[in-house]
């Protein structure tokens, strides 16, 4: 694999569930390093294609690849060591610390049926550290904070070390402190040559966020690129069906500020 | 760029806390390592412990401990060289109590590690041992045999494994009809519940139908519908104890998948586990296990239900620890119970499972109103 093979490269996506088509020959291509907004109304595709990518969902037709590898003919376990998942919500984790979520993380490395290695403790406490939750590594998941639970994610998805991280509506639930801290340690991993795709309805945090956000509608891809130069007024009345105003603050930074939706033709 | 250097490069960003810098760095997997060993020993010990309290005390009164124990090594020693002739004690601890005792700690082991499973699969904290119907189809079929002498050629002239093989086949086919219902409707946890569920009132409406029918044989199934060790002999003690204690003891080698899927089907699929085959594989293991279970000593409750939550409330979510707490637990639980109810009344004997509960829910209210608070289980 040389430094310049896409991370991922997706061709003729196709996703259908029982008659529907959630995906319709989406085609993509990422390098590393770069953080990747997914950007698009509630049902437009965007969890189905992480799921796809990560194996979850096996996809109806297309070509997903990895690192140069294909998804589809690796066995889950491998796809584990190059693509992690962070979802929008821990749910329920029956008592589980911090320090047992961020292990679990290790689960496609260890070999052992029962115990893992120091080493893999060693990267998962160095990564508690790193998204400044060591403290809490005792503390039941359930207890924390959902800042605290959505970086204890991050951190689980972080200790597989992969070479794309895909994450699901990061900021749903948390606070605006929070969220600019989850968008940073996004960044920063993105800037540590690690891919993150963030599928999120915060556009304006996307925008500010992102190097390339990609705008979903109705499973198709309908824009990529520089989240200034795509993200309009126009896309956002095509694709969400709502006025809005786009514009810079006065620091240069894209905002987007809904106004009125576009009542449906009866 | 290797992992050392992203996360170098990460660090830059956080100042860390001074409570990280002061505490000494203490290896996880070494604490983890540690109570799994007390687990171990505290077991060991403990079960040697109740055994001997078992084999001592009887409806009859107290055998001196030392008496026990020496007629104990005797009879098996006799039992090893063919030599039938056992005094009374060794007559007493040999047949009847022996026997007994390696039963209660299979069922009591069995049910525990069973519930422990089904919980961690459905990931519903109210989920016991019979939640998929085995206890039901179980019964039912037991009943048949009892009630109503349905039987199978095979069988016909050999009374004692009748209603245990009617048992187990009653609680593999409830389960078998579970699993297809929920596999059907899309295979989810809740799908098993409810499918469970209806299998369960289905069987039961069968059981109650059979019960009529025979209703002059009823007192010989009271003892199985309720839970007694007191039916368990040599003939039928091996074949509770060494597949049961075997199963439970396998069961565990899935202790970090168990883990991994109480995060969810879909953070389970990710992390590398093959989901739907490690339900079913996992789902048939928990059945034929609650199955074995149920057929030499009845239905048995609480246990499978609350052994499972009071060690995940104890020692956390960790299954490489619950596990084998849930073994320990169990059986003592079983066997604590199992000596209260051929004691209390004697020679009057009380079933079993209305003791496991009695013994159990004091103790189960105390660490709910203790541990409940920030219990997520």
């Amino acid at each position: 694999m040389t430094d310049d093979a896409p991370v991922l490269r997706i061709r003729g996506l196709v996703k259908d569930f029982d008659g529907f088509r959630a995906l319709n020959g989406i085609d993509l291509e990422f390098g590393k390093g770069l953080l990747i907004g997914l950007i698009g109304p509630n049902g437009c595709g965007k969890s189905t294609m992480m799921k796809c990518i990560s194996r979850t969902h096996p996809q109806t037709e297309g070509t997903i690849e990895v690192d140069g590898k294909d998804v589809s003919a690796m066995k889950p376990a491998e796809v584990a060591k190059m693509v992690a998942n962070v979802p929008a919500e821990a749910g329920q984790t029956f008592g589980m610390s911090v320090m047992d979520m961020v292990m679990l993380g290790r689960y496609p490395f260890v070999d052992r049926i029962w115990w893992e290695d120091p080493e893999d403790e060693r990267i998962a406490k160095e990564a508690l550290r790193t998204f400044g939750i060591y403290h809490l590594r005792r503390k039941q998941v359930a207890l924390c904070s959902s800042g605290e639970r959505q970086r204890a994610l991050i951190a689980k998805a972080y200790v597989q070390e992969p070479k794309l991280m895909l994450v699901d509506e990061p900021t749903s639930h948390l606070d605006m402190k929070y969220k600019l801290q989850v968008m940073e340690y996004l960044q920063k991993m993105a800037r540590a040559d690690m891919t993150v795709m963030v599928a999120e309805h915060d556009i304006s945090l996307m925008a500010r966020y992102c190097d390339l956000c990609v705008i979903m509608k109705k499973g198709e891809v309908v824009a990529v690129g520089d989240p200034k130069e795509i993200i309009t007024e126009q896309l956002i009345r095509d694709v969400y069906e709502v006025e809005a105003r786009v514009g810079l603050d006065a620091d240069g930074e894209i905002y987007v500020l809904p106004k009125r939706y576009i009542e449906d033709d009866p | 760029m290797s992992k050392g250097g992203m996360l170098s490069q990460m660090k830059d960003g956080y100042r860390g806390l001074r409570s990280d810098l002061e505490e000494p760095d203490v290896s996880e997997i070494e604490l983890k390592k540690k109570r799994f060993r007390l687990i171990v020993l505290f077991g060991a010990f403990m079960s040697v412990v109740a055994f001997l309290i078992s084999i001592s005390i009887s409806s009859g009164g107290v055998i001196p401990l030392s008496d026990a124990v020496s007629a104990l090594f005797s009879s098996i020693a006799k039992a090893i060289d063919g030599d039938t002739n056992l005094d009374m004690i060794e007559l007493y601890v040999y047949n009847a109590r022996l026997p007994r005792t390696i039963a209660a700690i299979a069922v009591g082991a069995g049910l525990s590690i069973a519930g422990c499973m089904y919980q961690a699969i459905i990931r519903n904290p109210l989920v016991d041992p019979y939640i998929t119907g085995v206890s039901s189809g179980a019964g039912c079929l037991a009943i048949a045999a009892t009630a109503i002498g349905f039987s199978v050629p095979f069988l016909v002239d050999n009374s004692l494994y009748i209603i245990p093989f009617m048992a187990i086949v009653g609680g593999i086919i409830a389960f078998l009809i579970t699993m297809t219902v929920a596999e059907g409707s899309g295979g989810a946890s809740i799908n098993y519940i409810l499918a469970g569920t209806i299998v369960g009132f289905a069987f039961a409406s069968v059981q109650t139908i059979f019960m009529s029918m025979g209703k002059d044989n009823l007192t010989d199934i009271m003892w199985w519908l309720y839970g007694s060790f007191a039916n368990v002999t040599w003939e039928n003690a091996w074949i509770v104890f060494i597949p049961v204690i075997g199963i439970s003891v396998i069961a565990m080698v899935w202790a970090r998948e168990f883990n991994l899927y109480s995060m969810g089907e879909d953070q389970a699929a990710q992390l590398g586990l093959n989901v739907k085959r490690f339900k079913r594989v996992t789902m048939i293991v928990a059945s034929v296990l609650t199955s074995l279970c149920v057929a030499f000593c009845g239905i048995i409750g609480f246990v499978g239900l609350v052994v499972p939550h009071a060690c995940r409330m104890a020692l956390g979510s960790d299954h490489r620890l619950i596990m084998p707490a849930s073994i320990v637990i169990g059986a003592m639980l079983m066997l604590f119970a199992d000596l209260v109810a051929r004691t209390v009344l004697s020679p009057a004997e009380l079933p079993v499972g209305a003791i496991t509960a009695l013994i159990g829910t004091p103790v189960f209210a105390y660490m709910l109103m203790k541990r409940g608070r920030n219990y997520d289980g």
